[in-house]
């Protein structure tokens, strides 16, 4: 049995392919509509651009795309335990979307006598606020003694890993969706790193330039400050608490 | 299971696990001559293997243990149900927790070895002094970190003990949300200082300098810059051509002879295939949850309730150093981006809230440190709006003018908190899990809440619009330091391990992880368990490989209370 320091890289790409390889096309596009309304398209492109549609199709598929190879030239073909562990955990993924659409489609055709993949925007809105048993998130405001209401679906607040474990069809799509957006272009979705450039993360351009040492993001650190930092001309040109002096 | 393969040889130490104290024991015993086996559970990945891949590390579990495979249960209480969790995700190969950690690494302070001196009696807890002082270990801090070319700047912390040296490497590089802490800790009239950081930030023993990308705490290191055990006493080990390093090597048992000593340890490799290596000495390296799990896993006739444990305190008074933090929404109008994911997720320390201060109610204190907020993916608040125009009006407009200023939290020890096993959960090869049962002490309530609402403050005082406080609910485990499990102590009846890190029990077996912390410290533990374990190897070539005694070799003197 191979050890995970030995699993060979199968050259493949996961937009060699631009056919679903695990959605039906009705069940593609009904995803891709509502992965358009988790990340919505406004004055920037959103999950229908960056291509999530690609990235959600490639994880459920199989087992193929589930870790990219370090120089971003293939993925990984895992072997033992760890692909009987995975193959058992896409295989529960599989049966989460598969149900879970068909009660968006469900939901949809109760409230408005149509499938969710031809609603309008705001109908969509409206069967996924149902979907997930609570209104739709609100915006944050910097006002004192605000916060937005976060909906579900979100990363707990800790350094600890984020699973998809154990979630329901809703928490686990606005997961998946967010994964797809910002994920390395490699697995299918940020495409030309649009999630990246959207707020204004200048991630590497492949997985090669990490792995040489040809990415760096010293550009935006203060690398001539020596210590004590706060006496240092060049910490001195930034304000701190400016917020409080123009009040 | 039988095998054709052949028995591996006996021979003068076997280690099990190949991380942060395995990998320093091998270099130095086997720079001294002695033959050593190290049976490594997980993966030998080179740093080829890794990348700056977000959803590969931190989302699909690619170095940190598969729940599925390896899961673990956690409960408050004995009466309360076990759920099983991802508690501690430790990478589990050579190089163990170094191969993602932080590599925060400040040395203890003169105060933290006793504590229990310092407070007496806390109720509820089990504060004890460590059987060692900061001179004991002060030689073997100073090797560590010029052979890990430790980055940092002696003399900037003014709360660290006296050094012997400096550092090898040049501080990191000053980050904005490391800039804007600094500022706002100096006009609250505070100290603050580079991190010091297991990285080299020039060329140094030919590795290479960090480059800054950001993927640094929790990821593992293509370049080679992170000072892991993997990129330096293990080379070093196996350029003796003495040490036999076998990755995928799973430990299930530490074997015992019928006088009481231990015989070796009972293994499977990938393929499933069970051997027993046999050596002198069996020296346990796996980290404060699995060193626990193993000592319980080896039960046997001669000791029904586990090895080294007839003092009963295996497992007990097991401490993790729970990281919270308050967060910072700071308004993109007002205030220049922070760009929190730049340099290496950490930047820019401060001791000043470390020591205790009675007019706070509370025992101890900690360090604080900025930090980013996570990776495109990771990156979260709580209340964070998931989807929707909010979601992505959020997202836009606080990722680059967000920052978190992080507290991890010095727990007291207390005995009924426990690392055992859980017969009623099994691993993919069918072994009982780890259990653990904790319920924070409430000194560790009272100053982890205290120094998030001063960090609160102080973000407050940096000109963050909206700030977010994580307090304390309960352990998980999210800084991956797992101590106390095998407790340091002169007396066999409480305690585990003598000063060093002998089990009490059995003369030949050693715990090297830091499952041997008497108490939990305030400092990220790692260089003390490197500094420790390359002392103990030391004691283990004088006695063991000599054939004389602890007493002939090292004399009577107590070296607790030697030279200051």
């Amino acid at each position: 049995m191979a050890s995970q320091s030995q699993w060979s890289i199968v050259p493949i790409g996961a937009d060699d392919d631009q056919t679903p390889l695990f959605f039906s096309e009705h069940e593609w596009n009904t995803v891709e509509a509502a992965t358009a309304r988790i990340i919505p398209t406004d004055r920037d492109p959103g999950a229908r651009e960056a291509r999530v549609i690609r990235f959600l199709d490639r994880f459920l598929a199989s087992i193929q795309f589930i870790y990219a190879s370090a120089d971003g030239s293939g993925f990984l073909q895992m072997s033992g335990k760890d692909a009987e562990a995975w193959e058992e955990r896409i295989a529960h993924r599989q049966q989460v979307y598969r149900e879970g659409i068909a009660e968006m489609d469900d939901l949809s055709e109760d409230r408005f006598g149509k499938p969710f993949v031809e609603l309008t925007e705001q109908e969509q809105d409206d069967v996924l606020e149902a979907l997930s048993g609570q209104p739709r998130p609100g915006r944050v405001s910097l006002e004192p003694q605000t916060l937005g209401d976060g909906g579900v679906g979100g990363a707990p607040p800790t350094n600890q890993p984020v699973s998809d474990e154990g979630l329901g069809f809703f928490e686990m799509l606005v997961l998946h969706t967010r994964q797809g957006f910002y994920a390395d272009p490699v697995y299918g979705g940020n495409a030309d790193s649009i999630g990246w450039r959207v707020i204004g993360y200048p991630g590497p351009e492949s997985l090669a330039d990490t792995v040489a040492g040809r990415y760096t993001t010293v550009d935006y650190m203060i690398p001539e400050a020596t210590w004590p930092y706060a006496q240092h001309p060049a910490v001195q040109r930034y304000g701190v608490g400016q917020r409080e002096r123009l009040r | 299971m039988q095998s054709r393969k052949r028995a591996p040889e006996r021979v003068d130490v076997c280690i099990v696990g190949a991380g942060a104290s395995g990998g320093t024991a091998a270099k130095v015993l086997t720079e001294a001559g002695l033959k050593v086996v190290a049976l490594e559970r997980g993966p030998w990945l080179r740093n080829e293997h890794f990348s700056g891949d977000e959803l590969k590390y931190l989302n699909r579990n690619y170095v940190w243990p598969d729940p599925k495979l390896k899961p673990r249960t956690y409960r408050p209480n004995e009466e309360t149900e076990t759920q099983v969790v991802q508690f501690s995700p430790t990478p589990q190969g050579v190089g163990g927790g170094t191969i993602h950690w932080g590599g925060i690494v400040p040395r203890m302070t003169l105060d933290d070895f006793r504590l229990r001196s310092l407070h007496g009696e806390v109720p509820g807890s089990s504060l004890v002094d460590w059987p060692i002082g900061y001179w004991d270990l002060e030689p073997y801090y100073t090797r560590v970190e010029w052979e890990l070319g430790t980055s940092g700047l002696a003399g900037a912390n003014p709360w660290e003990a006296p050094r012997t040296a400096g550092y090898p490497t040049p501080p990191v590089k000053l980050s904005h949300y490391g800039r804007i802490f600094a500022q706002a800790m100096a006009r609250m009239g505070h100290n603050t200082f580079p991190i010091p950081q297991a990285m080299v930030t020039e060329p140094y023993n030919g590795r290479k300098p960090f480059p800054y990308t950001g993927f640094w705490q929790q990821y593992p290191d293509p370049v080679g810059a992170k000072s892991s055990a993997a990129n330096t006493f293990i080379p070093d080990a196996l350029a003796t051509g003495r040490l036999d390093l076998r990755p995928d090597s799973y430990v299930t048992q530490i074997t015992v002879h019928p006088d009481g000593r231990a015989k070796g340890v009972v293994y499977r490799d990938a393929d499933g295939d069970e051997f027993e290596q046999e050596a002198d000495v069996v020296i346990l390296g796996a980290g404060g949850i699995e060193t626990a799990r193993l000592l319980h896993l080896s039960a046997n006739a001669q000791f029904p309730d586990g090895l080294a444990n007839s003092s009963g305190q295996v497992g007990r008074n097991c401490t993790f150093h729970e990281y919270l933090f308050a967060i910072g929404l700071f308004d993109k109008e007002v205030v220049d981006p922070l760009y929190p994911w730049a340099g290496h997720y950490m930047n820019v320390m401060s001791f000043d809230f470390y020591q205790t201060d009675y007019d706070r109610g509370h025992l101890l204190g900690t360090l604080i440190f900025a930090s980013m907020l996570g990776h495109p993916i990771n990156w979260t608040f709580p209340g964070r709006p998931t989807w929707g125009q909010a979601a992505k009006d959020t997202d836009r407009d606080f990722f680059n003018h967000s920052m978190k200023l992080g507290v991890m939290v010095q727990d007291l020890p207390v005995e009924s908190n426990l690392v055992d096993l859980d017969d009623d959960v099994k691993d993919a090869w069918g072994l009982p899990v780890a259990r653990i049962t904790h319920t924070p002490h409430e000194n560790d309530y009272a100053h982890a809440k205290w120094q998030v609402d001063k960090n609160v403050e102080i973000l407050e005082v940096a000109g963050a619009s909206k700030v977010i406080p994580v307090h304390m609910d309960k352990i998980t485990g999210n800084c991956c330091h797992e101590m106390g499990t095998a407790r340091m102590g002169d007396d066999a009846a409480t305690s585990v391990v003598n000063k060093w890190c002998q089990t009490h029990d059995i003369p030949n077996l050693y715990v090297f992880d830091g499952s041997f912390f008497p108490t939990s410290t305030g400092v990220n533990p790692t260089l003390t368990i490197m500094a420790n374990a390359w002392r103990c190897s030391e004691y283990i070539i004088d006695v063991h490989a000599k054939g004389r005694t602890a007493e002939a070799v090292r004399g009577p003197r107590d070296l607790t209370t030697a030279q200051i």
